[in-house]
C-alpha cells in the first residue's frame, strides 16, 4: 500500500478502534496509532528520493467522480513530506500530553484527535484540488469538537468563532480554486454547447493551466485565495479568532492549532497562490508584505501587554507567521526557503511553548502571569525547557528559529535585487526597507517573550491563592513530560546548528517555484480544442 | 421520438382548437381552486381547493401531451396522481390532528409559526 | 621572573619572524589543520559536564562543574597558544561543518554560504588569547567565589560561563558574518542568563532583560549590515569579502579621499554595523544596560562585562576595517561617539558610590577610548587598549568581587575602609593598586602606553584634535575616580560595616579574607597587568599588538597625513609627558580629597566641597537621567501603544468581525414580521408573487 495512504488510514483505523475499545485503553490505542503513523513516516523518509525532491513522489490515485475529473490522488514533494513529518511528529506528542489533562469523555477526545491527524496529513498529501479542500475543511470539525467539548470556560464562543471565521474564508478560497479548475476546463477539449471542456482537479495540471490567466483574472483569484488562506495563517487583520481559540482550546488542541493548522494557510499560499497566480503575486507582493509587517509589529506590541500566557503566545504566532509570509512573497530563494523552514520551526517551537504552558496549567490551573510566577525555584526542569523554547522562538542563532527568520528577512531585503521578482513600485518596492521595519519585530519579540519569562520563570515564587498540590502530578515534570519535550528540543537544536539537510531538500522545490514565478518555467500546457493542438494566447497573459 | 410515435398505432395529434378547450377547463378549475383557497377558512375546504389546482395542472399536462404526441406529460400525471393520493392521506391526517387540538377547523386559529 | 621574560622574548621573536614570513596584510587564506577548530568547541565540553552534574544528584553537590569548566577552558587556552605559535603570520581557514548553504544558480552572489568554519589570523588569536586565558583564570576565581551556591545554581553558573566562552569564540573565530552573528547573539544570551543569575531578585531579572533587549537593538543594525554586505558583495565569508575587487577598488578611492564615487549603500554598511557595535560595546546611546548588568555575580562582570564581550564591538570594527574605511562618515562618527561616551561615563563614574558601578562606568568610558582609537584610524591603539584593559579591568572587578564577598555584599565605598591594614587582604590590595595604576595611566604601565597611542593619534589626525583634548580631560577624570575607590576602600583607617547579605547583629560581623583560589588568580592577573606593558616593547614598531594587527584585516597603513605635531614636538613623545602629568594630577586630587586626613569610612574632605552638594553633582549621581529619559521616550509610549493596539484589537478589529456575525441576525429581526404564521397570508404571498412574475414576463415579451 502507498505509504501516504497508510499514514492517512492508520490514524483513522486507530480512531475506529478507540471508539470500540474500553475507555481506559483509549489513550494507549491512540498512542499506538500515532506511533504507527510515525513509523510509516520514517519509512517514507527512507524511501523518498531526496535528490529529486521537487518531483511528486509516492503518487497514487483512484477515480472518484470521473465525469468531473475528480480523483482521490496523493503524492508529495519534499515540502509536503516535511510538513507531514511535522504533523506526524506532533501526533504522539499531543496524545502523550493529554494523558492526565483529559479525564472525561476520553474516547471521543482521542478519536477526534486521530481523525484530525488523518485530515491534516491528507491536506499535505493531496494532489487533487477537491481532496485538498475536503481535508482542509474537514480539519475544522475535529478541532471544533476539541475546543467545544474540552476547552475552558469560554469554549463555546471560541469554537463557534473559530469555525465560522475560517469556514467563511475558505469558502471564498474554494470559489477561487474552482474558478481555476473551470478556467482549465475551458482550455482543454472545449465544447461550445456545454461552455466547458474536460474537467480536472489535478493540481499539477491546474498549476500549468492557471498561469495562462490574464492579469485581472489572476488578481481576482489571488483575492479569493488570500481570503481563505490569510484567515488560516492568520494575517492581520483577520487574526482575531486565533487568540480566542488558543486560550480556550485544550493543550493538545493549541499545540495542533499552532503547530499544524496555521501552516495549512501558509502551505496553501505556497502550494496554490504562488504557482497559480504568479503575476498577481508579483504585482501585489508589496501589499501582502506590508500587511505581514503591520501584523508583526502590531501583534508583537499586543503580546507585550498580555497577562494571559496562552494569549501572549497566540498573538506571538500572528507576529511570527508574518515573517513567514514576508519570506514567501519575497519570491526569491532565501525568502522562500526561509518561509518553508519557518513553517516547520514555528510548529516545533510554538507547539512546544503551548505544551509548556499546558504543563503549568495542569499544576496551577491558571494561565495568568499575575497569579503564578517565579517557577524556576520550584520547577527547574520545566523552567529550563521553557527558557529553551522561548529562545528558539525569539530566534537566537544556533536554534531553529534564527535560520528561518534570518532567511525570511534576507529574502525581503534582497527582493528585487537578484534571484527574485520585483513587487510594487517606487517607494513601496519590496526591499531593504521592508526587512528593516520587519526587523523591529525581532526586538519586540525579545521584549515580550523575555517579559513573559521574567514573570513566570524568574522572580519571587508566586502561586494562585488556594493552591496546595498538583493533583496527580509531581512538582516538576515527570518522565512522560520530559520524554515528549526532548524530541522537540533536540529538533530545535538540530535544525539550528545543522539545517543543511533540510535546506538541500527544499532547494529543488524552491527553485521550481521561483522558476514559475519569474516566468522562466515553460508552462508546457497542451491545449486541445476540437481535436486540434494549438497554443492559445490569452490577452494580457503570457503566451 | 416523433418518428417512433408515427410508426406506432396511436391516433394523430389533436388540433390546437381542441387543445384550447382543454386548457380553458384547466384554467377555470385552477382559478376556482385559487379563489377557494384564499377565501375559505375551513381547512378541509382549503385542502380540497389545492386538490382542484392539482388536477387542473394535470389536465393541462395531459392535453399538451396529446397535442405534442409526447408521452412524458401523461407519465408525469400518473406520477402526480400517485403522489397526490399519498399526500391527501397525509394532509387529512394532519387536519384531523389539528382538529383534535383546537376542536375547530378554522385556519385562522393557527399562527404558531409567526416570526 | 626570568622565565616569563624568556617567554616574552620568544613571543617577540615569533612575531617578528611571523611578520617577515607573512608579509603584508590580507594574505591569501590557506586551509588550516583541523585541530585548530577544536578550541571554540572545548568550552562546550564544560557545558556538557555541568549538564550531567545537574542531572545526577550525586554529582550535583560536588565542585565538578567548576573544575570541568576550568579544565576545558585551560585546554582551550593551550590550543590557542599552540595555534598562535604555529600561525606564522598566515591567515588560516578551518572548516567544521556546513551550516546555512543556499544557492540559486551559478555565479557570484548567487549563493549564501555560512558554515561553521573558522578564520584564524593574528587578530583572531589576539582576541582568543585573552578570551580563553582570562576565561580560565576567572573560572578558577569563581570556583571559590560561587561556592555558596554549590548545587543546581553552581551548575547553571558554570554552564552559562562555558557557553559564553563558546559563543565568544564563535564571534571571534568565525569565518563568516553569520557565524559571527551567532556568537554575537550567543554572548548576549549568556550575558542575559548570567546577569539574571540571582533570578529571585527583581532587579537582576530586569537588568538581564534590559541587557538583552538593548543588545537586540544593536543586533538589528548588525543584521541589516550583514544583509547589505551580502547584497552588495555577494558573500559573507571574510576571505572572499576582503579580496572582493569592488571593495578593493572602493578602498583605493577612499584612500584617495574620493568618497563621491562610492555608492551610498556601500557607505551605509559601516554605519549599520556600527549600531551593532554600539549596542554590544555599550556606547552612547546604547550604554545603559552595562551598569545595570552589575547585578550579575562579579566573575561574570569581570569576564563578560569588562574584559571580553564588551570588546566585541571593537573587534567587529577592527575585523571590518576595510568596510569602515570606504565609508566617509562611519569612522568619524565612531570617534565622536566613543569620545562622548568616554566623557559622559567618566562624569557619572565620579559621582557613584557603588564600587562595582564605578567600575562599570569606567568600562563604558574605556570602551569609548577604544572606539575613539578606531575612529582616529589607530586600530593598533584600540586593540592594544583592549588587550591591556582586559587584564586590568578584570583585576579591578575581581578585587571588587573579593571585597563584596568578604563584606557580605558591601559595595558602598562609604562603608568600607582600610583593607590594607586588615589580615589577609594584602594580595587584593596590591592587585588593586596595580590595576588602578594601569587604569589611571600611571607612567610605564600597560594602560599608559595603550591610552597614549590613542591620544597621540587623535592629536595628529586632522580634524580630530578636539577629540584629543576631550580624551585627555577624561584621562584625568579617570585617574581621579579610580583612585577615589582605592583611597577610600583599600587604604586609610580601618572601618567597615557589613552588606545586606549579613544576617544577624552588625557587631557579630567579621570580614573573611579571600581564599587561595581568589588570591592566586588575583596574583596572576596583577602580575599580568604589570607585565602587559612589556608587549609594547617587543616585536615591531607598535609593539606586539601592532604586529598582530599588521597581519590582519584590521591593518591600516597610515600615510603622510598622520605626521602632525603637538606643541612643536612629535605627538607620541610629548603625549607621554602630558598624559602622565594629567594622570598624576588626578591621582593627587583623589589623594587630597579622599585620603588625606580621613578618619572614618563615611566622610572625607570631598564632602566639604560646595560642589559635592550641588545640583550638577546630583545629576551626575543620577546618571544624567538617561534611563528615565529612555523610559519616557520609548518604553512607556510603546507600552501605551501596545495597550491601544490591544484595545483596537478587541473592540474594532474583532468588533468588525462580530458585526459580520450580527448582520444576519439583524436582517432576520427586520424581516420577521413578514412571517405572520397565517396560512392565508402565505397563500396570498405566493399567488400575488406569481402574478407579479407573470405580469413581468408578459410585459417583457
Amino acid at each position: 500500500m502507498n505509504v501516504l495512504v497508510l499514514m492517512i488510514l492508520l490514524p483513522l483505523l486507530a480512531a475506529a478502534v478507540v471508539v470500540y475499545a474500553p475507555a481506559r485503553r483509549a489513550k494507549w490505542v491512540a498512542l499506538t496509532g500515532t506511533l504507527a503513523a510515525g513509523l510509516a513516516c520514517l519509512l517514507a523518509f527512507f524511501a523518498f528520493d531526496w535528490a529529486d525532491a521537487a518531483t511528486i513522489q509516492f503518487q497514487a490515485s483512484r477515480p472518484w467522480l470521473p465525469t468531473l475529473g475528480l480523483e482521490l490522488s496523493v503524492g508529495v514533494d519534499s515540502v509536503a513530506l516535511l510538513l507531514i513529518a511535522l504533523t506526524v511528529l506532533l501526533g504522539p506528542i499531543c496524545v502523550l500530553a493529554s494523558f492526565t489533562g483529559i479525564t472525561g469523555k476520553v474516547k471521543t477526545y482521542y478519536a477526534w484527535l486521530l481523525v484530525l491527524q488523518a485530515a491534516m496529513t491528507g491536506v499535505f498529501a493531496a494532489r487533487d484540488l477537491i481532496v485538498f479542500y475536503t481535508c482542509f475543511e474537514f480539519t475544522l470539525v475535529p478541532m471544533y469538537v476539541l475546543i467545544a467539548l474540552y476547552g475552558s470556560s469560554n469554549r463555546a464562543k471560541a469554537a463557534t468563532k473559530f469555525f465560522l471565521f475560517t469556514f467563511t474564508g475558505s469558502v471564498i478560497a474554494l470559489a477561487g480554486l474552482i474558478y481555476v479548475a473551470w478556467f482549465n476546463a475551458t482550455l482543454v477539449g472545449y465544447d461550445p454547447a456545454l461552455l466547458h471542456g474536460t474537467w480536472t482537479f489535478d493540481i499539477a495540471t491546474l498549476e500549468r493551466a492557471a498561469r495562462e490567466m490574464s492579469a485581472s483574472q489572476q488578481a481576482w483569484v489571488l483575492a479569493a485565495l488570500l481570503a481563505g488562506f490569510a484567515v488560516k495563517v492568520p494575517l492581520f487583520p483577520v487574526h482575531t479568532w486565533l487568540p480566542l481559540a488558543h486560550t480556550e482550546a485544550p493543550t493538545a488542541g493549541s499545540v495542533i492549532l499552532a503547530g499544524v493548522l496555521l501552516k495549512l494557510g501558509t502551505y496553501g499560499l505556497y502550494r496554490f497562490v504562488l504557482p497559480f497566480v504568479p503575476d498577481a503575486v508579483v504585482e501585489y507582493a508589496w501589499l501582502i508584505a506590508g500587511v505581514s509587517i503591520v501584523g508583526i509589529l502590531y501583534a508583537g506590541l499586543v503580546c507585550w501587554v498580555q497577562t494571559d500566557i496562552k494569549k501572549l503566545i497566540a498573538y506571538s504566532s500572528v507576529a511570527h507567521l508574518g515573517f513567514c509570509v514576508l519570506g514567501l512573497v519575497a519570491l526569491n530563494s532565501a525568502g522562500l526557503t526561509g518561509a518553508v523552514l519557518y513553517m516547520l520551526n514555528h510548529g516545533l517551537s510554538t507547539g512546544a511553548l503551548f505544551l509548556m504552558v499546558g504543563m503549568m496549567y495542569e499544576r496551577y490551573h491558571t494561565r495568568s502571569m499575575d497569579e503564578v510566577g517565579g517557577l524556576a525555584s520550584k520547577m527547574p526542569i520545566w523552567s529550563s525547557f521553557m527558557l529553551f523554547f522561548v529562545l528558539a522562538s525569539v530566534g537566537l542563532p544556533g536554534l531553529n528559529g534564527f535560520v528561518s527568520e534570518f532567511l525570511c528577512l534576507l529574502g525581503a531585503f534582497q527582493a528585487g535585487d537578484w534571484g527574485g521578482a520585483v513587487g510594487g513600485t517606487g517607494l513601496f518596492t519590496l526591499g531593504p526597507w521592508y526587512a528593516a521595519v520587519a526587523g523591529l519585530g525581532m526586538i519586540i519579540a525579545a521584549m515580550y517573550l523575555l517579559y513573559m519569562t521574567g514573570r513566570i520563570v524568574f522572580g519571587e515564587y508566586r502561586e494562585p491563592a488556594g493552591h496546595h498540590e498538583h493533583d496527580v502530578l509531581p512538582t516538576d515534570l515527570n518522565w512522560r513530560e520530559i520524554g515528549l519535550l526532548l524530541p522537540l528540543a533536540a529538533l530545535c537544536l538540530g535544525l539550528g546548528v545543522y539545517p543543511t539537510p533540510v535546506l538541500r531538500a527544499l532547494e529543488p522545490c524552491v527553485d521550481q517555484t521561483i522558476a514559475i514565478v519569474t516566468g522562466a518555467a515553460d508552462s508546457g500546457v497542451e491545449i486541445v480544442r476540437g481535436g486540434e493542438t494549438e497554443p492559445r494566447l490569452v490577452e494580457g497573459g503570457r503566451p | 421520438m416523433t418518428a417512433l410515435l408515427a410508426q406506432s398505432a396511436l391516433p394523430a395529434a389533436m388540433g390546437s382548437g381542441v387543445l384550447a378547450h382543454y386548457l380553458f377547463v384547466s384554467v377555470v378549475m385552477f382559478a376556482i381552486g385559487v379563489i377557494g383557497f384564499l377565501t375559505r377558512r375551513n381547512l378541509i375546504i382549503m385542502f380540497l381547493c389545492t386538490e382542484l389546482m392539482f388536477q387542473a395542472a394535470g389536465i393541462a399536462l395531459v392535453a399538451f401531451s396529446r397535442y405534442h404526441l409526447n408521452m412524458d406529460g401523461q407519465t408525469f400525471v400518473i406520477f402526480v396522481l400517485t403522489v397526490a393520493a399519498a399526500e391527501a392521506a397525509m394532509a387529512l391526517a394532519l387536519v384531523v390532528l389539528l382538529f383534535r387540538r383546537s376542536e375547530s377547523l378554522d385556519a385562522e386559529g393557527w399562527s404558531e409559526m409567526r416570526g | 621572573m626570568s622565565g616569563i621574560e624568556r617567554v616574552i622574548q620568544t613571543i617577540g621573536e615569533t612575531v617578528v619572524v611571523g611578520a617577515q614570513h607573512g608579509g603584508g596584510h590580507l594574505a591569501t587564506v590557506e586551509p588550516g589543520p583541523t585541530w585548530m577548530a577544536l578550541a571554540p568547541f572545548l568550552p562546550l565540553v564544560g557545558v556538557v559536564i555541568c549538564l550531567i552534574c545537574a542531572l545526577v544528584p550525586r554529582l550535583r553537590t560536588s565542585k565538578l562543574p567548576a573544575w570541568g569548566t576550568v579544565a576545558s577552558l585551560a585546554v582551550a587556552f593551550g590550543l590557542i597558544l599552540a595555534t598562535w605559535l604555529s600561525l606564522d603570520g598566515r591567515t588560516l581557514n578551518v572548516h567544521a561543518w556546513e551550516w546555512i548553504n543556499l544557492s540559486w544558480g551559478d555565479g557570484p552572489g548567487r549563493a549564501l554560504i555560512a558554515n561553521f568554519a573558522f578564520h584564524i589570523d593574528s587578530l583572531t588569536v589576539l582576541w582568543m588569547l585573552f578570551v580563553t586565558g582570562l576565561g580560565a583564570l576567572i573560572a578558577l576565581y569563581a570556583v571559590e567565589y560561587m561556592e555558596h551556591d554549590v548545587g543546581l545554581g553552581y551548575c547553571r553558573f558554570f554552564a552559562g560561563f562555558s557557553l559564553f566562552v563558546f559563543s565568544m569564540s564563535c564571534l571571534v573565530m568565525a569565518d563568516n558574518l553569520l557565524l559571527m552573528y551567532l556568537g554575537w547573539e550567543g554572548v548576549g544570551f549568556c550575558s542575559y542568563l548570567l546577569i539574571g543569575y540571582f533570578y529571585k531578585k527583581p532587579s537582576a531579572v530586569a537588568a538581564a532583560k534590559k541587557a538583552f533587549i538593548v543588545n537586540r537593538i544593536g543586533d538589528l543594525g548588525l543584521a541589516l549590515g550583514i544583509m547589505l554586505i551580502f547584497v552588495q558583495f555577494g558573500t559573507l565569508e571574510y576571505g572572499e569579502l576582503f579580496a572582493n575587487e569592488r571593495l578593493l577598488h572602493y578602498k583605493d578611492l577612499a584612500l584617495a579621499g574620493d568618497f563621491a564615487q562610492i555608492p551610498f549603500n556601500v557607505q551605509l554598511i559601516a554605519l549599520l554595523l556600527m549600531v551593532g557595535a554600539f549596542g554590544k560595546s555599550a556606547q552612547f546611546p546604547l550604554y545603559v544596560w552595562l551598569p545595570d548588568a552589575m547585578e550579575g555575580p562579579t566573575p561574570v562582570s569581570a569576564l563578560i562585562h569588562a574584559a571580553t564581550m564588551v570588546t566585541a564591538g571593537v573587534f567587529l570594527i577592527a575585523r571590518m576595517f576595510p568596510i569602515f574605511l570606504v565609508s566617509e562618515h562611519a569612522l568619524p562618527t565612531v570617534a565622536w561617539i566613543g569620545t562622548i561616551t568616554a566623557l559622559l561615563a567618566a562624569t557619572i563614574g565620579m559621582a557613584q558610590f557603588d564600587i562595582k558601578r564605578i567600575m562599570a562606568y569606567s568600562t563604558v568610558s574605556q570602551l569609548g577610548y577604544m572606539f575613539a582609537g578606531l575612529g582616529v584610524l589607530t586600530s593598533v591603539g584600540a586593540a592594544f587598549h583592549v588587550f591591556t584593559h582586559a587584564f586590568f579591568k578584570a583585576t579591578l572587578f575581581l578585587c571588587c568581587g573579593a571585597v563584596m564577598h568578604g563584606f557580605a555584599g558591601q559595595l558602598d565605598l562609604r562603608k568600607v575602609s582600610g583593607l590594607r591594614s586588615q589580615k589577609g587582604w594584602m594580595i587584593v590590595t596590591l592587585a588593586m593598586l596595580i590595576a588602578c595604576l594601569n587604569l589611571s595611566g600611571f607612567p610605564l604601565t600597560g594602560g599608559f602606553f595603550s591610552k597614549d597611542m590613542i591620544l597621540a593619534e587623535a592629536f595628529v589626525t586632522p580634524g580630530f584634535r578636539v577629540i584629543g583634548w576631550i580624551l585627555l580631560l577624561t584621562a584625568g577624570l579617570t585617574a581621579y575616580y579610580t583612585f577615589r575607590v582605592f583611597f577610600r576602600v583599600f587604604v586609610g583607617p580601618v572601618d567597615y560595616e557589613p552588606g545586606d547579605e549579613h544576617h544577624g547583629e552588625p557587631g557579630s560581623f567579621h570580614p573573611h579574607p579571600p581564599g587561595w583560589a581568589v588570591n592566586l588568580v588575583l596574583a596572576i592577573l596583577g602580575v599580568g597587568s604589570l607585565l602587559v606593558a612589556g608587549v609594547y616593547f617587543v616585536g615591531g614598531e607598535h609593539g606586539w599588538v601592532g604586529s598582530m594587527i599588521h597581519d590582519s584585516s584590521a591593518h591600516y597603513q597610515a600615510d603622510g597625513t598622520h605626521a602632525g605635531t603637538l606643541f612643536g614636538q612629535d605627538p607620541h613623545t610629548i603625549m607621554y609627558y602630558v598624559s602622565a602629568a594629567i594622570g598624576l594630577a588626578g591621582i593627587a586630587i583623589a589623594w587630597w580629597l579622599h585620603y588625606a586626613g580621613r578618619t572614618e569610612a563615611a566622610t572625607c574632605r570631598a564632602d566639604r566641597l560646595a560642589f559635592t552638594g550641588s545640583r550638577v553633582a546630583r545629576w551626575a549621581r543620577d546618571k544624567w537621567y538617561v534611563d528615565e529619559f529612555y523610559d519616557f521616550l520609548f518604553r512607556r509610549p510603546l507600552w501605551l501603544l501596545g495597550q491601544v493596539f490591544y484595545f483596537i484589537d478587541r473592540w474594532f478589529v474583532d468588533g468588525l468581525v462580530n458585526v459580520f456575525g450580527i448582520l444576519p441576525r439583524l436582517t432576520g429581526w427586520a424581516v420577521r414580521p413578514s412571517q405572520s404564521g397565517l396560512l392565508h397570508g402565505y397563500a396570498l404571498g405566493t399567488i400575488g408573487g406569481t402574478a407579479v412574475l407573470l405580469l413581468i414576463v408578459w410585459l417583457v415579451t
